[in-house]
C-alpha cells in the first residue's frame, strides 16, 4: 500500500518536475505559434479547380498523363490555367475583354514607323537607348465608339511579326494614345493589338469569388463551402447546362439568360437577385460563368473520350479479361499522345461551334403566333391538352396542377449506372431529387412573363425531365400558357366546376 | 516610477507633442514648402489644437495629484465640445433625415443625447471635484470618513427616475406616429401600394394591378419586381411587410425606418422620401449566411414616373417574345 502511494507520488513529482523542466521551451513554442500565426494570416490564398468526379473516375494514368503526354487534368489546365493565372483559349467565344486597338506609329513623334516598315522597339536601358521616344508605340482604336482606356498595364500583340507576345506598359497617354513598353518587340503600323487582355475575365473572376463562389464552387461545380444548406442545389455549371433559357432545346444558355437570371435571382430557390450590380459587372461575371462552363464541359468530354476504355472499371474488366495493366497503359500512352491532340481540337471547335450558336437569332424561341388572348375558353383548351395523353403534363405535375403526378412516386433509374435511386422521383441529371413544380404555388422560377412560360413548354427544362414540346403548335403552347398562369388563382384546381369558375375572371382579364 | 508617473508622462509627451504637431510644425511646413501638405486634425474636427494646448499645458503645470483631478475635469470638456460639434459633422447619423419620421426620430435621439451629456459631465465634474479636494489637502490634514448621505441618495434615484419617465412619455407619440395604424397620415390611410416580401436573401416586390387595390394573396394582374420598390416622393406611403421564411428587418437608413418582417404577419408600414432619388434598403436581422446579400434600392420619383414604371413593368410582365407588328 505504501509502496504503491510512494510509487504514484514519485511518478506524479517526476512529471511535474519534467514539466518544469520543459516550461521554458513551452514558453519558446508560444512565441514561434504567434510568429507562424502573424505570416500564417498574411500569406496569400491560392484557389484551385477541383478535378471532377468523372475524371477521377479514369485510372490514374489517363487523369495525369503518362510519360510526356499530358492527362485530362493537364490538358484542362493548359487550356483553362487555374484561378490565379487564368488562360483564354481563344478559340472558344468568351469575350475576354480589354480594348482592341492597333499599332498606328512606332518611335517617337511617328517618323519611324508610319510608312509600315517595321521597326524595333528598344528596352527601356538607360545607358544604351537614352531617348524614350524608341520604346514608344502609338496606339489607334479601330473606330470612334470605342475610347482608350485611363489605365493600361499590357499590350498583346495578335498579328504581325510579335503576334502572340505580351508586354507591360510602363507609361500610357490615354489622349494620345502613346505607350511605352518595357521589353523589346518588333511591331509596325497595322498591327492589331489588345490592351489589359482578359481584363474582364479577370474582372469576373473577382466578382464570382466574392459573390457566387460560396455556392456554385470555384470550378463551378455547384459545391461551394454554402452550398450544402441548400435545397435545390445550386447549378453545377460543368455540363454546361443551364435550365432557364429563351433558346431551343437543342442550344446551350445565351448571355442574355444568364444575365437575366443574375439580375432578377431565381424565386422558389436561393439563387438571389443581383439587380443592384452595375451593368458591366454582371457582364464580367456571365463570361467569367461561361468561361466555367466551358472549362467544366472540356474536362467532361474529354473524359468521356476516354472512359470506355480506360476508366478504373474499364481497366478492372480490361486485366479480367487478360489484358496486362502495362499494356494498357502503353495503348493509353499512344493515344495520349497521338490521338487527344486531335480530340482537343475537336471538343474545342464544339465548345465554341455550341456556344457562338447560342447567342443567334436561330437559337432564341420565337413564337410564330402572339399570345392567344387569355379566356376562359383558352384556359379550358389548355386544361384539355394538359391532361392529353400526348402532352401528358398531368403525369408529372398532376392533374390539379399541384406537382403531385404519379412519376413522382415511381423509382427512378440513373441513366448512367442503371441503378435505381434511393427516393422515389424525378431527377435531373445532376443526380439531384428535381420533382416537377407546383404550378398552383404561383412561384415560376424562370420567370413568369408568358414567353417565359412558353420557352419552358417549348424547350423543355434543360438538365430535367420537363422535356420540351416543341413539335406542338405553337397556339396550344399559348393555351397551355393560360392555363398554368391562371391556375394559381383557380379556388379548385383541378376540379371540372373550376373552368366554369374561371370564367368571370376571365372575362375581367381579357378585358384589358 | 510607478504607473500613475508613468503614464502622466505618457499623456505629457503625447499632447504636448500634438499641440506642437498642429499649432507650428503642421500649419508651418504647409506654409513654407509649397508642394507639402500635412494632414491636420484639426482641419478635420474643429478645435482640436486648443484642447490638445489646454491638456498639455495642464499636464506640465500641475502635480501628479492634481493632474487626476484635473485630468477628470477635461474629459466632461471635450464631451461638451463633441456633443454641440457632433451634429455638423454628421458624426451621428449617416445622413440628414430625409423622412418626417425621420425628423422626429433625430429630435428624440438629440434629446436624449442632451439629457446624457448634462448628466455626464455633472457626474465627472462632482468626480474630479472629489479628487481635487483631496489633491489640495494638506499633508498632515485629518482624513475624513462620510457614512453616507440618505437624502442624496433619495435625490439621485428619484430625479433620474423622473428623467426616465419623461423620456418615455415624450416618445409615445412619435412610436404612435411609425406604428399605429390609425395614427398613420390620412394620405395612406387608402391602403398599401405594394407587399415587400422578404426572403433568404432578396426584397420581392409585388404591386397590385394598376388601378386595384393590395390584396394579402396573390391577384391575377399583379406586378413582381424584385430588390427594387418604386414610391412616390414627398408624400407618405405605405407598404405589407412580410417575410417568406426567417425573421428579416426592413431598414431604409436616410429615412430611419426600421421595421422586423416576422413570420406569419403582415406587418403595414410607412414612410416618406422627402427628396426625389435612391434610397439604400438593407436587411438589419442577421438572417443567414447571405444576409450581406440583402440590399435593394427605393426609388423615388413622381407619381407620373410610378405610374409609368407600373405601366412598363406590366408591358414587361406580359411579354409574349412576339414582335409587335399590329
Ligand atoms: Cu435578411
Amino acid at each position: 500500500m505504501n509502496t504503491q502511494i510512494r510509487k504514484s507520488l514519485n511518478r506524479y513529482h517526476m512529471i511535474s518536475k519534467k514539466d518544469f523542466a520543459t516550461s521554458g521551451s513551452i514558453q519558446q513554442t508560444a512565441w514561434l505559434c504567434l510568429a507562424m500565426l502573424a505570416t500564417v494570416g498574411c500569406s496569400d490564398f491560392e484557389a484551385s479547380f477541383s478535378i471532377s468526379e468523372n475524371t477521377r473516375s479514369l485510372a490514374a494514368e489517363a487523369q495525369n498523363g503518362t510519360g510526356e503526354s499530358p492527362g485530362v487534368i493537364a490538358l484542362t489546365e493548359e487550356k483553362f490555367g487555374n484561378p490565379q493565372s487564368l488562360k483564354a483559349w481563344t478559340k472558344l467565344p468568351v469575350n475576354w475583354g480589354g480594348t482592341s486597338v492597333s499599332v498606328a506609329a512606332v518611335g517617337s513623334d511617328g517618323d519611324a514607323g508610319t510608312s509600315g516598315e517595321s521597326a524595333e522597339v528598344e528596352t527601356a536601358d538607360a545607358t544604351e537607348t537614352p531617348e524614350s521616344g524608341d520604346n514608344k508605340v502609338t496606339l489607334q482604336v479601330p473606330d470612334e465608339s470605342i475610347s482608350l482606356p485611363n489605365t493600361v498595364s499590357s499590350l498583346l500583340v495578335s498579328s504581325g511579326e510579335s503576334a502572340g507576345q505580351s508586354v507591360a506598359v510602363t507609361s500610357w497617354d490615354a489622349s494620345t494614345g502613346e505607350a511605352i513598353l518595357a521589353t523589346k518587340l518588333v511591331l509596325s503600323a497595322g498591327d492589331q493589338c489588345t490592351l489589359d487582355a482578359g481584363k474582364g475575365l479577370q474582372e469576373g473572376r473577382v466578382l464570382y469569388m466574392r459573390h457566387c463562389s460560396h455556392c456554385h464552387g470555384t470550378a463551378g461545380d455547384g459545391n461551394g463551402p454554402t452550398a450544402q444548406y441548400l435545397n435545390p442545389r445550386p447549378r453545377d455549371y460543368r455540363h454546361g447546362v443551364f435550365k432557364f433559357t429563351s433558346t431551343n432545346d437543342m442550344s446551350r444558355a445565351s448571355r442574355n439568360d444568364l444575365t437575366r437570371v443574375l439580375r432578377y435571382g431565381i424565386p422558389g430557390t436561393y439563387m438571389p437577385s443581383f439587380l443592384l450590380m452595375e451593368d458591366d459587372e454582371l457582364e464580367a461575371i456571365v463570361e467569367y460563368v461561361r468561361f466555367l462552363a466551358m472549362r467544366g464541359e472540356f474536362e467532361r468530354k474529354l473524359v468521356v473520350e476516354l472512359s470506355s476504355d480506360y476508366s478504373k472499371d474499364a481497366m478492372v474488366s480490361r486485366i479480367e479479361g487478360g489484358e496486362t495493366r502495362d499494356e494498357i497503359v502503353e495503348e493509353l500512352a499512344e493515344f495520349l499522345e497521338l490521338d487527344m491532340p486531335e480530340s482537343v481540337d475537336y471538343v474545342g471547335n464544339d465548345l465554341q461551334e455550341i456556344w457562338t450558336a447560342a447567342e443567334t437569332e436561330e437559337a432564341r424561341v420565337i413564337p410564330t403566333v402572339a399570345r392567344v388572348p387569355d379566356t376562359a375558353e383558352s384556359r379550358r383548351r389548355g386544361r384539355e391538352l394538359y391532361l392529353s395523353k400526348t402532352l401528358n403534363c398531368a403525369d408529372c405535375h398532376g392533374i390539379d396542377g399541384a406537382g403531385n403526378g404519379p412519376q413522382t412516386m415511381a423509382f427512378e433509374k440513373n441513366p448512367i449506372t442503371n441503378e435505381k435511386y434511393n427516393e422515389p422521383g424525378l431527377h435531373d441529371v445532376w443526380d439531384n431529387l428535381n420533382q416537377p413544380r407546383n404550378l398552383q404555388a404561383g412561384i415560376f422560377r424562370g420567370g413568369r412573363r408568358p414567353i417565359d412560360i412558353f420557352c419552358r413548354v417549348y424547350s423543355g427544362i434543360k438538365g430535367s425531365r420537363m422535356p420540351s414540346f416543341k413539335n406542338t403548335p405553337h397556339e396550344d403552347i399559348w393555351h397551355i400558357v393560360n392555363y398554368v398562369l391562371s391556375l394559381p388563382f383557380e379556388s379548385d384546381p383541378g376540379a371540372t366546376g373550376s373552368l366554369a369558375s374561371s370564367e368571370v375572371a376571365g372575362g375581367a382579364e381579357a378585358g384589358d | 516610477m510607478n504607473l500613475s508617473t508613468l503614464l502622466i508622462w505618457f499623456l505629457r509627451l503625447l499632447s504636448t507633442g500634438l499641440a506642437l504637431y498642429e499649432l507650428v510644425v503642421g500649419p508651418l511646413v504647409n506654409s513654407v514648402l509649397a508642394d507639402v501638405s500635412l494632414p491636420l486634425l484639426s482641419d478635420q474636427v474643429a478645435g482640436t489644437k486648443w484642447f490638445a494646448l489646454i491638456f498639455a499645458v495642464t499636464t506640465w503645470a500641475s502635480s501628479e495629484k492634481r493632474f487626476w483631478a484635473l485630468f477628470f475635469w477635461y474629459w466632461p470638456l471635450v464631451a461638451l465640445w463633441a456633443c454641440v460639434i457632433a451634429p455638423g459633422n454628421n458624426w451621428w447619423f449617416p445622413s440628414e433625415p430625409l423622412s418626417r419620421a425621420g425628423h422626429q426620430i433625430d429630435g428624440l435621439f438629440y434629446m436624449i443625447l442632451i439629457i446624457v451629456a448634462v448628466t455626464f459631465i455633472g457626474t465627472e465634474f462632482a468626480l474630479g471635484y472629489a479628487l481635487w479636494k483631496s489633491a489640495v489637502r494638506g499633508k498632515d490634514d485629518k482624513v475624513w470618513f462620510s457614512h453616507g448621505s440618505h437624502r442624496l441618495e433619495i435625490v439621485w434615484t428619484i430625479v433620474p427616475a423622473f428623467i426616465l419617465v419623461f423620456i418615455s412619455m415624450a416618445q409615445l407619440d412619435v412610436v404612435a406616429d411609425i406604428r399605429v395604424l390609425n395614427r398613420f397620415p390620412d394620405e395612406v390611410q387608402s391602403g398599401p401600394v405594394a407587399e415587400v416580401m422578404a426572403r433568404q436573401f432578396e426584397w420581392r416586390i409585388r404591386y397590385p394591378k394598376p388601378g386595384t387595390e393590395l390584396m394579402t394573396t396573390p391577384q391575377p394582374g399583379d406586378l413582381y419586381y424584385v430588390n427594387e420598390l418604386h414610391i412616390a416622393a414627398t408624400v407618405p406611403t405605405m407598404v405589407n411587410l412580410r417575410t417568406q421564411d426567417v425573421q428579416h428587418s426592413f431598414f431604409v437608413p436616410r429615412m430611419r425606418v426600421k421595421q422586423d418582417a416576422v413570420p406569419g404577419l403582415i406587418i403595414p408600414i410607412w414612410f416618406d422620401a422627402e427628396k426625389a432619388g435612391e434610397y439604400e434598403l438593407l436587411c438589419t436581422e442577421l438572417c443567414g449566411w447571405g444576409h450581406y446579400k440583402m440590399k435593394a434600392r427605393i426609388i423615388a420619383e413622381t407619381p407620373q414616373q410610378v405610374s409609368e414604371y407600373l405601366t412598363g413593368l406590366q408591358a414587361d410582365q406580359e411579354e409574349d417574345g412576339v414582335a409587335d407588328e399590329e
